[in-house]
């Protein structure tokens, strides 16, 4: 039995979704089609759309694939939750900066230098680099899932370039503008202000600078699936969106080429990894990268979010040991539990893994957006027999793990009935000065019946998320934002030349 | 031209420029009031009340309006008067005894959109409706640059346009600045009024721009500063003042002697200098106050230099 969100094993509505579920019933099937239709309309208008691959083997443009049935979490599983990721990304925090000064967690013997050294996130580039505030995860997106219990676990960390946060934001948009019936009862916490943390958190850490600091958001280009986010960004923020060919080194100074010649950047908000940013230090191929950047950030003159070698802690081998690290740096018990994960390096956990491999799911350690992810008891037998083959060639780069049943939210079919499909979420952490976590975050769904890939490029679609304010009484109607009257307006002028004629002509009379 | 006309047009521009803000008004509350109150309080928003003070009347039976009324009441109720459908039908009756001075693309688009909201075929759903409202009157305004003679009936017609602009911006921020002396914990300015700021800013579409031209957080003084003394982003008041004054100016046959357009001008030096001084944000209400007075005599005294008249309705010159 899977747990669903909004109704409980019986078929009722789970308390916080009671009046929910009463206006799904209200609009019905063909309400929801019609605003289904609306929806896609809108998001091809304003080009919010993915690439997807279709059966002819063309690339098409498809709108983002929101479904109308909202999430709901409660406010205090809500807090629950964040702490437990405040925690984590705090946590995760120290190891970054512990792996590349001190290595006190290495010399404790609590992470062996053997597994660190060898992830390929690990940067040697980052050695004895601390960037301002000593912040190295600016943003950070975690991907959370619920087991059959209901209880929260966490699957992923994800500390490089995490995305999606654009997405939260437009549904959000587009769900007041499709179904607003639908937030009838509900006061749901916005999300719209992450924009401005993300600046000011940029801005925090960005060397100190004459007046403001100048914050750019660095794209590899049009071309990258995100693209629409990375702009989506730089327009919220009111910074530049830049290229490569944008950027320059001069004496390890960075700055933007611009019609007034050179401009000083002092914090980039980079949206590609690590390997391609510098050709100098990284992989030298790379046509996306600014030679001499890491000079820059070496020498303190430029603030890059997230730091550079941040991929050596959500990479999935160490992801088996985080709460070992929360415990190491914070002396806390984690929060937020870890999914049981087998290290494939070690041989009695390789044979044990592979003697269930139907039962477990099982990743490449390095990658993320779900690649090369195997899940076993869904995989035909050729591809386990072939899995196991890659697996013994190379287990220091796998994981395996127990699979999580995941909960389901209901979902509109193409017929405008409901049916439950698996949800992950990923809520977004913003770490400049403190910790902000948006409330919420981005619930991606299965649209496929059964399956448990909620990935978009792989027929994923995504849910708006609320998180609910606390205290509200289902019974009485919702606290309006009660306001002190304002000035008194003179009232709006309406003007007519009869009117005015008649008044006129009042006035000559009242004159003679 | 005939001070009739000009009159018409003057308030062909009025009425349409009443008709956008309303609906863009309409938009940006909606779309905050659906939210709760955000963890970082510069969300907070415009409340229905507030936009009913900003059109210049209250919820009935001194309760706090609701969402539902207050779109009702501003959207396609014809018995108000104040309503975008009311707003529309007066600028369509105007257009109407213009047909020999506007453009024939200019009155179809005026007198579709006055059709469509009567027969009721436009959606009413807010958001399809606020929608509509923005095309509509975008392609009123396009087609009016295209295809209309500048001559005075141009410059009369962007002249109401632009005034209306001007007026109900400057509503806005009067209700959703934080009156004199008012300051929450700490001395900062009070978080609820901050946020009514942000609404505005996204009501009348300028929140990009905002991003673009001030590096400062959407806080109240900022952004009220902005939309106050911003001459770059067009739907500032001082933009619209001097945009009005320059379209009288044009139609004026002695504009140095036109008491309207010297009036203008004098507030637009005046909307300068108190830009350049309203650093942290002070003395802001009082310039909103000044600028509404101003803007109400130089009303007066548009209509007594080139309607012949002696318009003015008791509202105009209280406070």
């Amino acid at each position: 039995m899977r747990f669903d969100e909004i109704f409980d094993g019986a078929g009722a509505p789970r308390p916080d979704a009671v009046a929910l579920a009463a206006e799904l019933e209200r609009l019905g099937p063909e309400r929801l089609l019609a605003a289904g239709r609306l929806r896609d309309a809108i998001f091809m208008q304003q080009g919010i759309t993915f690439d997807a691959t279709g059966n002819d083997g063309a690339v098409h443009d498809r709108p983002f694939p929101l479904d109308l049935v909202p999430r709901i979490i409660p406010g205090a599983e809500w807090r629950h939750i964040k702490r437990g990721l405040a925690q984590r990304i705090r946590a995760l925090n120290y190891f970054v900066d512990d792996v590349y000064h001190e290595r006190r967690i290495v010399h404790a013997g609590v992470v062996p230098w053997a597994l660190i050294a060898s992830r390929s996130h690990f940067a040697r580039a980052a050695h004895n680099i601390r960037p301002p505030g000593g912040v190295y995860c600016h943003v950070s997106g975690c991907d959370l899932v619920r087991d059959d219990d209901g209880s929260w676990y966490v699957l992923e960390d994800n500390v490089r370039t995490p995305s999606g946060i654009s997405y939260v934001i437009e549904n959000r948009i587009a769900m007041t503008r499709l179904v607003p019936s639908l937030f009838g009862r509900y006061r749901v916490r916005p999300v719209d202000h992450y924009p401005g943390l993300l600046l000011a958190a940029l801005r925090a850490v960005a060397p100190a600078a004459e007046g403001e600091a100048t914050v750019v958001v660095w794209t590899p280009g049009p071309m990258n699936s995100a693209y629409f986010e990375h702009a989506f960004l730089a327009r919220q923020m009111g910074v530049e969106l830049v290229e490569a060919s944008d950027l320059v080194v001069r004496d390890d100074v960075c700055y933007i080429r611009t019609t007034n010649g050179l401009a000083r950047v002092d914090a980039i908000y980079r949206r590609l990894d690590d390997a391609f940013i510098d050709p100098l230090e990284f992989r030298p191929d790379s046509l996306l990268g600014v030679p001499g950047l890491i000079r820059a950030y070496r020498a303190g003159t430029v603030a890059i979010a997230n730091a550079i070698g941040t991929g050596v802690a959500d990479d999935k081998a160490v992801y088996r040991y985080v709460p070992d690290i929360i415990r190491f740096y914070l002396e806390e018990e984690p929060l937020l539990e870890n999914v049981p994960t087998y290290l494939l390096s070690r041989p009695d956990q390789l044979e044990h893994a592979l003697d269930r491999l139907h039962e477990l799911v099982f990743k490449p350690t390095g990658e993320s957006g779900g690649k090369g992810v195997v899940i076993g008891p869904h995989a035909d037998r050729a591809t386990l027999d072939a899995l196991e083959r890659t697996i013994r060639a190379d287990p220091t780069n796998w994981i395996a793990q127990e699979v999580i049943g995941l909960s389901t939210v209901p979902v509109v079919g193409p017929d405008g009935e409901l049916s439950p499909r698996h949800v992950d979420l990923r809520p977004f952490a913003v770490f400049g000065e403190t910790i902000k976590i948006v409330p919420g975050g981005l619930t991606r769904v299965a649209l496929r019946e059964g399956s448990m890939i909620v990935n978009s490029s792989q027929g994923g679609g995504s849910k708006d998320t609320w998180v609910l304010e606390d205290g509200l009484d289902d019974h009485a109607p919702p606290a309006r934002i009660v306001d002190r009257a304002g000035p008194m307006l003179p009232d709006l002028r309406l003007d007519s030349w009869s009117a005015q004629q008649q008044q006129q002509q009042q006035h000559a009379r009242d004159a003679r | 031209m005939l001070a009739r006309i000009a009159h018409e047009l003057f308030w062909l521009g009025r009425n349409l420029g009443r008709a956008e803000h309303t609906a863009r008004m309409l938009d940006g509350v909606f779309h905050a009031d659906l939210q709760g109150r955000p963890e970082d309080p510069s969300g907070v928003t415009l409340s229905w009340d507030s936009l009913l003070a900003i059109m210049g009347s209250s919820a009935p039976e001194g309760d706090s309006a609701s969402r539902d009324v207050t779109i009702a009441a501003l959207t396609q109720d014809a018995t108000n008067v104040n309503s975008v459908a009311s707003c529309v039908a007066r600028a369509r009756n105007g257009a109407r005894s213009l047909r020999d001075v506007i453009s024939a693309e200019m009155w179809e688009a005026i007198n579709t959109f006055h059709l469509e909201l009567v027969d009721q075929r436009v959606s009413s759903g807010p958001y399809a409706f606020v929608s509509y409202v923005k095309a509509r009157c975008a392609l009123f305004w396009g087609v009016a640059a295209r295809t209309m003679l500048r001559d005075e009936a141009h410059a009369f017609l962007d002249a109401g346009g632009r005034f209306e602009s001007a007026d109900m911006v400057l509503r806005m921020l009067r209700v959703a600045l934080p009156p004199v002396g008012e300051a929450g914990e700490d001395g900062e300015p009070s978080p609820t009024r901050d946020g009514q700021a942000l609404a505005l800013l996204q009501a009348v579409g300028g929140f990009q721009a905002y991003r673009r031209a001030v590096p400062a957080p959407p806080n109240a003084a900022p952004v009220a500063s902005f939309l106050l003394f911003r001459l770059s982003y067009p739907d500032s008041v001082a933009a619209s003042i001097n945009a009005a004054r320059f379209a009288l100016s044009v139609a004026d046959g002695n504009p140095r002697a036109s008491e309207p357009v010297l009036r203008l001008s004098r507030l637009l030096a005046d909307l300068e200098f108190r830009g350049r001084i309203a650093g942290d944000g002070a003395g802001l209400v009082e310039a909103c106050e000044i600028v509404g007075r101003e803007l109400a005599l130089a009303d007066r005294d548009i209509a007594e230099r080139y309607f012949g008249g002696t318009a003015t309705n008791d509202g105009l010159l209280r406070r």
